[in-house]
């Protein structure tokens, strides 16, 4: 995750105020000429839209975490090169990102393996529904999974594994064998908890590639909503112990200052632990507020809606904690660790509300374009919270924090 | 007092507005705190005057996905105007004093089809003119049920009109002024998308979920009501108006225009909020596969109504063909339409033998 050692210049809590108001307006540029209704490009269809800046976030994700900038530098010498560095990898995430979806799953995959991630393929395979727009959105659904997958388990891995098991190896060794094994684990998991929804996606269901919804009779639903918003709380609290508890209590189980195969284990589990937990206490207060659900509801009143809304509520949380520890040096910083570990989540809790509350208010219908209310089947505040990560995690990672002090590795 | 009551008196102290931020959900949960007797009818004949909002899925989707997606203000897109047709409904209500009383529900898109709908496929431009149609329910501010309103106010341009208050500037300027809509095409050419040459001169009633007295609904006559939804809908619309009828000895029925809440939610709201709830039936767009695509959540959608209970479902237009084929299979009393519909001059391309849809010229009655 982004580098919490402190910087070597002292933080100022002008510029990062300052440089925090300048990424909103920036996001909003971003939004208004890639997302929004009246924009230029209107990706926002939804589905197309967000898996574009879903496997944009992925791309930083895995020049930064996975690869460890392999084969680029780690970092660069001073101070000067940072804007430099920062558009040459932000440039290669771009194209990255393109190679991803338009080579790698449209063209290569999707047309020689599995054909519900090209469109082409979709429309080729003919039948009910199979027409360009449908295909566009339906192929998007499934590298959205993807990329979920992948997020979750590099991100994971990153911080419960670090070097893990390749602690002496060269960087280009542990970036490609870190590579191989998120990938394994992500394709395990996307089989399991997100093909069995995209086989569904078509009529006649794709039942033979794939099962029913296995979880659709204890959950209410066939939709994948519910593993997405499972994996989203879980992926809430690998960036809380990464960002606000300094990697804490995971860091506990390391030897000799690297990360073992426990320290992985317990990263994982624990997370997963306490994403279901909060998984479980965001559906009862839901429940509460909006009555419990029912098969076949809509809106607010749909299973499937909920386990989203699970998700769309941890990435709330994810950004407020992005925003405290880059824009606000990670306040508190002189309590004792647990202390200041919980105020910070404290503080990313209440920012997640924050948030909350500004995306479904009308100033966002205003800068969004957005259509007032809640649980819109066409709108997730995901694709805004991805996108609003995406240019975060740049700057962190690739302009290393600039203009704000860089922080030292 | 149960939850829902107890959250709405909470959601009332703003302690809830903090959370949510969602004014229209907030005023949703204020009112309706005791349940509401909105009477009875003797029986609900709907007659299908135009379903058939476009007839080309792949064109209208093409128009769609050019033009940037289902988030997109429809008054922005060049809508290819030959698949455009149009949905409209002629509700007669026969009360318990066996009188007949008759409304219009939407007003259709494409003024060439929807004149040759009022005037020669039904007598719906007399029944205007002379008053038989006391007036009209406008469910939702969508182009395919709110853009032919011209062809109704040139036969009755002062008729009493129910619609939700959720609306745009451009929807009011088509309504009371006359309007001429022009999208540009991917070329700068501009398109004329829709217009109106006889503004409405007769009382506007603006729904809102608060209700006329604050009871949640607007009281058409004994024994039928429209509720507001206000709910995020695509192409930059919100609020839907929904019909509801207590018909004796058979419960509540639902008609809709598109029923963008959702069938379920209507009947889960009439459960909490009408006196002698029974679920009866629904007729409708019922928003379920809308282009004929599918999804695991619209397997939910068949289990749903099951366990409802529903003795009487008739849908057609956003329903989609493959959803009412789908719930038929799965034992859901889907009422079956005729093929009166061939005897139109156009006809939806996704028309299919199995008839499970009541399309154009079919009827039913609850």
């Amino acid at each position: 995750m982004v580098e919490l050692s402190r910087p070597r210049q002292p933080f100022s809590y002008v510029v990062g105020p300052i440089n925090f108001a300048a990424v909103f307006f920036l996001v909003w540029a971003l939004w208004y000429v890639f997302m929004h209704p009246d924009g230029s490009m209107k990706l926002y269809t939804p589905m197309y839209g967000f898996s574009l800046v879903v496997m944009f976030l992925c791309a930083v994700v895995l020049l930064s975490k996975v690869w460890d900038f392999y084969p680029f530098a780690e970092s660069t010498p001073g101070d000067s090169a940072r804007i430099g560095r920062g558009i040459l990898l932000t440039g290669v995430a771009f194209a990255l990102m393109l190679i991803l979806v338009y080579v790698i799953f449209r063209e290569f995959i999707g047309r020689f393996g599995v054909a519900y991630f090209s469109p082409q393929s979709i429309v080729a395979s003919g039948g009910t529904g199979a027409e360009p727009y449908n295909a566009r959105e339906n192929a998007s659904t499934a590298l959205i999974y993807f990329a979920t997958a992948f997020l979750w388990w590099a991100l994971a891995w990153n911080l419960g594994f670090g070097r893990w098991p390749w602690i002496g190896a060269t960087r280009g060794v542990a970036a490609w064998s870190r590579t191989f094994a998120v990938l394994f684990f992500t394709i395990v998991t996307f089989v399991i908890l997100f093909h069995p929804h995209v086989c569904y996606l078509f009529y006649p269901p794709q039942n033979k590639a794939g099962v029913e919804p296995w979880w659709s009779n204890f959950a209410g639903t066939g939709s994948a909503y519910f593993s997405l918003g499972l994996v989203l709380c879980s992926l809430a609290w690998v960036i809380i112990s990464d960002l606000l508890w300094e990697g804490y209590p995971w860091k506990l189980l390391q030897r000799n200052g690297e990360s073992t195969f426990w320290t992985g284990a317990a990263t994982m589990v624990g997370t997963l632990i306490l994403g279901g937990i909060s998984f479980i206490v965001l559906l009862k207060i839901m429940n509460v507020y909006w009555m419990e659900p029912f098969e076949g509801g809509q809106y607010t009143d749909a299973p499937y809606f909920r386990y989203l809304h699970t998700g769309e509520i941890g990435g709330f949380v994810i950004l407020a904690a992005f925003m405290l520890a880059i824009y606000f040096n990670n306040i508190p910083n002189a309590l004792s660790l647990p202390l200041r570990a919980f105020v910070r989540t404290l503080i990313a809790v209440a920012g997640g509300l924050a948030i909350y509350w500004f995306y479904y208010s009308s100033a966002s219908t205003l800068i969004l374009g957005k259509v007032p209310g809640i649980a819109q089947p066409d709108d997730t505040p995901l694709v805004w919270t991805m996108l609003y990560l995406s240019v975060i995690m740049v700057q962190a990672e690739f302009f290393q924090n600039w203009p704000l002090p860089k922080p030292a590795r | 007092m149960d939850r829902r009551t107890f959250l709405k008196s909470m959601a009332a102290t703003g302690v809830a507005a903090s959370v949510t931020g969602t004014g229209g959900l907030l005023t949703e949960r204020v009112q309706a705190a005791g349940k509401v007797d909105i009477g009875q009818v003797k029986s609900v004949k709907v007659d299908v005057l135009t379903e058939t909002s476009w007839f080309d899925n792949d064109i209208f989707k093409k128009n769609l996905m050019d033009y940037g997606g289902a988030m997109t203000n429809q008054y922005t897109i060049p809508w290819e105007w030959n698949n455009a047709g149009g949905y409209s409904a002629l509700i007669t209500v026969t009360g318990l004093d066996g009188k007949e009383r008759k409304f219009l529900m939407d007003t259709g898109w494409n003024n060439e089809w929807m004149d040759y709908i009022f005037t020669e496929k039904s007598n719906v431009a007399s029944m205007l003119k002379s008053g038989e149609i006391e007036f009209m329910v406008q469910t939702h501010w969508h182009l395919d049920h709110f853009w032919g309103i011209e062809s109704t106010l040139k036969h009755k341009p002062d008729i009493t009109i129910y619609a939700p208050k959720t609306h745009y500037p451009e929807d009011i300027a088509l309504l009371r002024e006359k309007a001429r809509h022009i999208a540009k095409d991917k070329e700068g050419k501009e398109v004329l998308i829709c217009k109106n040459d006889v503004p409405h001169t007769g009382k506007l009633v603006e729904c809102s979920p608060d209700g006329e007295k604050g009871e949640g609904i607007y009281r058409l006559m004994p024994g039928a009501a429209v509720r507001m939804f206000d709910v995020p809908i695509l192409l930059r619309v919100r609020g839907e108006n929904v019909l509801y009828f207590n018909v004796k000895d058979k419960g509540i029925v639902t008609v809709t225009g598109c029923c963008h809440p959702g069938v379920l939610s209507l009947f889960s709201y009439a459960r909490s909020n009408f006196e002698g709830y029974k679920p009866y039936g629904c007729y409708g767009g019922l928003h379920i596969t809308l282009f004929e695509n599918w999804e695991p959540k619209f397997d939910d959608i068949i289990k749903g109504v099951k366990s409802f209970q529903l003795q009487k479902v008739g849908c057609n237009h956003c329903t989609g063909w493959v959803w009412a084929e789908k719930a038929a299979e799965a034992g859901i009393p889907v009422v079956k339409g005729t093929n009166k519909y061939k005897e139109y001059k156009k006809h939806s391309t996704v028309a299919k033998a199995s008839n499970v849809f009541l399309t154009n010229g079919d009827s039913i009655t609850f």
